[in-house]
Formats: structure tokens, sequence, C-alpha cells
């Protein structure tokens, strides 16, 4: 009854879905599979959001240098709180460039990259308070990521150390003053030591590798800047700023192990700019400016993907609403109702799912990480 | 035109091939899922299948319901079990106390009910932590006075039988940590974590199964793992966990082994265990479709475990009411336990308990009202059977006997 052109035909059909359903999952991060220009998006990336932001830190980070000049040849109140108001907005410009730990800022650091000189909290106050005893300290050492960046800054601008009565003690009457003031030099000058190489990488060198790496493998640019951006919602704002007092990932809650411990009143603020950090960059939408361009957005458009953007985008928005309702100060939120502190923690987590199911398969990206929490 | 034509009808037959595995099964293509007679599955000779940590937990949970029962131990000691901490001396076995898992990590914490929703997940690890301080606080002080409405104390079953140790409202605490576990920590962790495709295909898990990469220094690949912990979560405690006899812990295994004992309900062990070995064999060929078929027959069938017994134990409790307090206690407080289980249940094709929380804070506000199970009725006993019953394939009068 079958003839042999129709056995050969079966045949052929046979081998051709075998080789169709067998390939079909592993060769395709090899090239991105559709048309759209990543290219276009790296560019917008690079030009109009990370360049920005990295220089906008380098003029943040030189006022705080010159408000620590300030304070130290006139030690005041005053003064320092003029510092402190240059801290608090140089981190919250931070909040804008902590994802981005690619290129030069992930060489050094070990797996957190550049974070590890700018945001590693909760502090480790006896580093800074030993060392600006002992003068004997090394920020280029691992032993000393928990001991700078802006908690350390924190600490020396709003905390208290031992046998003091108020911040200012430490530089004027604590008999380590001059080791603090030392210390707080120094802390500056890494910051701005470290941001200016990456700023200055971005322009000079890096942008153009970034943006014409436009394949789909685990080195393209499109692909590492998905798993950092993430990974930063996941663990660096997420989990960081909200889970991790909140108790979600302990017996207990934990109100010590907050963002700006010592300022104690920026919490909230800090982690609302890093939510409009996060949701801006998913739009594309420019550094300290109003016009959007090519995104994870425009992506998901040109993927007929609009119901992801839809549901991100309001996921973002549920999260910013669950966020100011808490009090200004999260170490307070977690201490009277540490309920409102899980049910943002919730909110943000709906678009974990989101991105990294939803949006990473629309992309046809790998994820280098499965779970920021661990078992 | 001709090479077109063939060209579309070729790939009109790889989408078709790629996207129907399950309707292919049946028929002569794509049957590949051959279920093995035991739950053995190796790669290149080595045993892929790995559970450490359901044992693990299992364990550990034997220890915290014995110790619940021990009036010489206190909170402090009864909290470290629930929330062991790596290295520290918790428990008599020395691999627990090396151990890095805790149980209370693992309460109410599945992937699909709670990752987005850790304020429910730690209002009830604090029912927990409450049942747990108040069987020191409550029970244990009163462990020689007799029990009486509104007081603590001992209450023996009749005919000489074994000796209660209620609170004030007749309830058990361990007898509520036992039942409520079995839902909070197995049923959760199996139904909707491990076999929830958000756990098996997170991240590059359904490539790496596609190309048979296995994690780093093991035999299995990730997504073979995730389904070994849903599977180690019922039998890790078996002598011979690849040939199941149930029974094998005071959690899952026991009521399984009771729900099968019930001749309403035989033939429940070897669907389940089917369904598990199935669902591994399909990860091994790679075919999701019957893999995902198998969850939800799981999900199904454990969550009637815990519906059945659940109207079981109301029922028996109902029987004993007033004449035998310290056997209807009992038989409540495990009861009130099941019933404290159904909201990690899952029903099958959905996202769904068959009871959602507020229902199950319903049925534990009119058990535990006024002075609870001194004064609940047999018709309020009935109403919730039936209420329970009603959700599930079965009827009262089947679970209750």
């Amino acid at each position: 009854m079958i003839t042999g052109k129709k056995n050969f035909l079966a045949v052929l059909i046979t081998m051709l879905i075998m080789v169709a359903c067998s390939s079909s999952s592993d060769d395709s991060p090899s090239d991105s599979g559709d048309n759209f220009d990543r290219g276009a998006l790296l560019v917008n990336m690079a030009d109009n959001i990370i360049i920005p932001a990295f220089e906008d830190l380098q003029t943040k980070l030189s006022a705080v240098d010159i408000a620590r000049g300030n304070f130290i040849n006139d030690i005041n109140q005053t003064n320092l709180d003029l510092l402190s108001d240059a801290w608090l907005e140089a981190y919250k410009t931070w909040q804008y460039v902590e994802m981005f730990n690619i290129g030069k800022a992930e060489e050094r650091g070990g797996d957190k990259g550049f974070v590890s000189f700018f945001n590693i909290y909760p502090l480790t106050i006896e580093d800074v308070q030993n060392g600006a005893a002992s003068k004997n300290y090394d920020l280029d050492s691992s032993n000393f990521h928990d001991a700078q960046g802006f908690p350390a800054l924190d600490f020396l601008i709003h905390g208290i150390a031992n046998s003091d009565t108020s911040a200012i003690d430490k530089f004027i009457s604590n008999t380590n003053k001059e080791g603090y003031i030392s210390y707080l030099t120094d802390v500056v000058a890494q910051m701005n030591a470290l941001n200016n190489s990456f700023a200055n990488d971005w322009k000079n060198n890096y942008r153009d590798t970034f943006v014409s790496a436009t394949g789909n493998t685990v080195t393209s640019s499109l692909n590492k800047i998905v798993n950092d951006y993430i990974f930063y919602y996941e663990k660096g704002l997420r989990a960081n700023k909200i889970g991790i007092p909140a108790g979600n990932f302990s017996n207990a809650p934990l109100a010590d192990k907050v963002e700006a411990l010592y300022k104690d009143d920026v919490s909230k603020a800090l982690t609302l700019e890093a939510l409009n950090a996060v949701q801006d960059m998913f739009n594309g939408k420019q550094y300290n400016g109003t016009s959007t361009g090519e995104s994870f957005r425009t992506y998901l458009a040109f993927l007929d993907r609009n119901d992801i953007v839809t549901l991100l985008n309001s996921r973002f928005d549920d999260a910013r609403q669950k966020i100011e309702v808490l009090d200004d100060s999260f170490f307070s939120q977690v201490n009277t109702d540490n309920t409102k502190m899980t049910e943002a923690f919730d909110a943000l987590q709906l678009a974990v799912v989101t991105l990294k199911v939803d949006m990473v398969n629309a992309f046809d990206i790998r994820l280098d990480f499965v779970d920021a929490d661990g078992d | 035109m001709k090479k077109i034509a063939l060209s579309l009808f070729v790939i009109g037959s790889i989408l078709t091939s790629c996207s129907s595995d399950d309707d292919n099964n049946t028929d002569g293509i794509g049957n590949n899922v051959v279920v093995p007679a035991t739950y053995e599955f190796t790669r290149e000779g080595n045993s892929t299948v790995s559970f450490g940590g359901q044992t693990t937990r299992i364990q550990m949970s034997e220890e915290l319901i014995s110790a619940l029962k021990d009036n010489t131990q206190t909170e402090p000691i009864l909290d470290g079990m629930f929330a062991h901490v790596e290295g520290e001396a918790d428990f008599s076995d020395a691999n627990l106390n090396a151990s890095d898992k805790s149980i209370r990590s693992k309460t109410a914490a599945s992937e699909d009910y709670f990752k987005a929703n850790t304020t429910a997940a730690n209002a009830i690890k604090a029912d927990f932590d409450t049942w747990i301080a108040s069987q020191a606080s409550e029970v244990f002080i009163a462990w020689d006075n007799d029990a009486t409405a509104g007081n603590a104390g001992k209450i023996q079953e009749g005919g000489g039988g074994s000796t209660r140790y209620v609170n004030a409202k007749g309830l058990e605490y361990n007898q509520a940590v036992n039942k409520a576990l079995i839902g909070a920590l197995m049923a959760d962790q199996i139904l909707n974590n491990y076999l929830s495709p958000a756990v098996l295909d997170a991240g590059a898990n359904r490539a790496d199964n596609d190309a048979g990469i296995v994690v780093d220094g093991k035999a299995y690949t990730t997504m073979e793992h995730k389904w070994d912990e849903a599977y180690g979560y019922l039998y890790g405690n078996e002598a011979n966990p690849a040939e199941p006899v149930t029974n094998a812990d005071s959690f899952l295994s026991k009521y399984l082994f009771r729900v099968e004992g019930d001749a309403d309900f035989a033939g429940i062990a070897e669907d389940i265990y089917e369904a598990f070995k199935k669902g591994r064999a399909a990860i091994v060929e790679k075919n999701y479709t019957v893999r995902d078929e198998q969850a939800e027959i799981l999900r199904e069938k454990i969550s009637e475990i815990i519906g059945v017994r659940a109207v079981y134990y109301l029922q028996q409790g109902k029987k004993n009411l007033g004449s035998d307090n310290g056997s209807a206690f009992h038989d409540l407080s495990e009861g009130f336990g099941f019933i404290y289980s159904l909201q990690f249940t899952r029903q099958p094709n959905t996202t769904e308990p068959y009871f959602t929380k507020t229902e199950v804070d319903a049925f534990i506000a009119t058990l535990t009202a006024g002075n609870g199970f001194w004064d609940i009725t047999a018709e309020q006993l009935d109403t919730m059977s039936n209420t329970i019953s009603a959700k599930f394939n079965f009827t009262t009068a089947q679970a209750g006997s």
C-alpha cells in the first residue's frame, strides 16, 4: 500500500522533525532569532541612561568631597549637616547606578562587583572604629568591603561612636579623632576614584564594546544587562532594602539591617529612588530627563508582548504605593508594624516573577542565577 | 511551487510534533515515557535520585513532635527544634544538628503560594510559634491538673486509654503542630513548590534538562532533583524509598497509609506512587506535558489525603463528644491540624487551594470559639464536615469511617 516514495518522504519528515525538536532550545541562544535592533537598545541605555547616571554620581561625589573638605577645615555641626546633605544627594544618585555591575565595575569586588566598595550594609561598625583607632585599614581589602562606601559615611556623619554622645564627637573629642578624619577622607577618596574610573572607562572605552556586543550569548551586552538588572531588582532592591530587615530570610525581623541605618529617616526615600531607577530603565527613560528610547519595553512591544509591559509597569506602580505608605524610617516601620514591610516585599516580588519568567523567556535570554535568596 | 508546498507541509508537521507531545503519547509517535517498576533512575550507572534535605526535615519534625509531648522540655528547646540553626545541639541526632536545614524556613514557603505572599506566610509561621510556645507556657505547667472547660490540663481517654494534655479549649497543641505541618511543610512544598513549573522550569532548568546538563558534581539535572525533592517529602523517611511501603513517618506517609486502609479510598497509594514515577520518567524523556499531567494527579490525590482525614477526625470526634471527651478532644485536635492544612492543598489545574486561608481561618474560629472543644456541637461538626466533603470527590460518610 505504501509506496517507496511515500516512505522516503515519511523518513525525511521524521528526520526534520527530530532535528527541529531537539535543537529548538539549545541552539537558539546563539542568535537572537528575531529582527529586533539590539544595538539601538544598547545605545540608548549607554548614552541616555548609564553614562549620564555615572557622570551625575561623579558630580555628586565631588560635592561630597568638597563638603568633607569644608567640614574638616572647620569642624562644626553646620558643616557636618552640609556634608550629610551632600551624602544624601549622592546616595540617591547611587540608586540609579547600582544595577550597572558591568564592564570595569565588575572587575573587582568579587561577585558583588563595584557594589562591594559603595553599598555593603549592614556596616561592620567595629572595622571603622578599629580602623580609626589603629589607622591600620585597607579599603581595597575584602575585609573592609563592609566598612566603606555610603554605609561607612552614614555612620561617620550620623552615627555615634563608642563612648561618644553625639555624631560630631568623633571629630572633636574622641581620642581617635585624627583617625576618624583620615578614615572619612579615605572613604570619600576611594568612592571618587573608583567612580571616576568607571565613568571614564564607559566614555572612553567600554561604551563601544557594550553597544557592539549585540548577539545572544552569555557574554552579549543585553544578556549581561538583563541579568544584572533582574539580579539588582531581586537582591539589591527587594531583598536588601525590604526583605532582609522585614525578616523574610530569617526567623525574626532584623531592623538594624536597613539601608542608611544611622541617618534613619531616609530608607524609604532611597528605596523609592531605586524603584524609579528600575522602572525608568525598563521604560528606557533618559536619566534625569523625560524622553524615552529603545528599551526592554520597546523590545517587548516589538515581540508583541505589550501584555508584559502593562503588567510590569502596573506591578512596579503597585509596589510603589506599598512603599509610599511606609514610615520614612524602615527601622521604625519594622519595629512598629512589620506587616506593612512584608506587604511591600510581596508587591515587589510579584514583578520578580514577571521579570524572571515572562520577560526573560520573551527575550530568549538565559539567567545566570536562579534564586537570589538561596535555600 | 512544489518545493514551497513541501516545505510548508514539513513545517506544519514540525509544529504539530513539537507542540502536541501529549496527544502523541497514546498513539505510536512520541510515546516515550516508560514507567519503571520502582523509583530508581540512573545516569551512566549512577543513581540520579536525591532528597537528603527532605529526609532531614521529616526527621527534625519527628523529634519536634516527640518533644512537644515531654513536659521536661522548655520553650527555647522547642523553638530551637522548629527553627534549627546549623551546628546548634537542638536534636538527639548529631546529623540533624550538623544540618543547615530547618523546619520553619520551609513552613508556608512554597513558590506558588507564598513567594509573593510573605505576609500570610509570616502569619502562618507565627501560628506555629504560638502553638509551640503555648505548649510550654500553658500545658506543660498544668501537666498534673485535670483539664476542665477554660483550664488546661490532662484528660484521659475512656476505658483506661491514653492521657491527653490539652489547653483551655481542649486542644492538644502537639497535634495541631503535627497535623498542620503535613499541610504547611510537606503538602505545600510538594504541591505548590517542587511540582510547580515555576520551580521545575526556573532559570535554565528546561534547557539544561533537554541538553542533559547536570548540576556541578552531581549525577542529576536540576529539574530531576526538584521532582525528587517533592518525592522526598512523602517517601523520604522510608527504609527503601525506591519501593515505599508508607507509614514510614508521622506525617504525610502515615496518613497516606491510613487513607489507603479505608476501602473507599483503596488504590490511592498506588496512584500516587505511579504518578511520581511516571512524572520523573517523563523528565528523563524530556516530555514536560506528561510530567505536568502527573503533577496535577499528585495535587489532587495528596490534597485528598488531607481532606479525608480532616472529615474523618471531625466525625470521630463527634462520636465521643460529651461521653468520652478525652477521645473526642484527641480526634478534634488531629482534625484541627488537618483543617489547618487544607489551605495548602491544591485543586488540580488551578492555582487555588480547596479552601483558602480565609475559609480555614473561619473553620478554626468555629472550633476555638468560647471554650472551644468543650462548647462545640455535633451539628457544627457535621456542617463543617459536609462543607469540606462537598469540595472534594467524596462524601462525609465515606471519609468518616
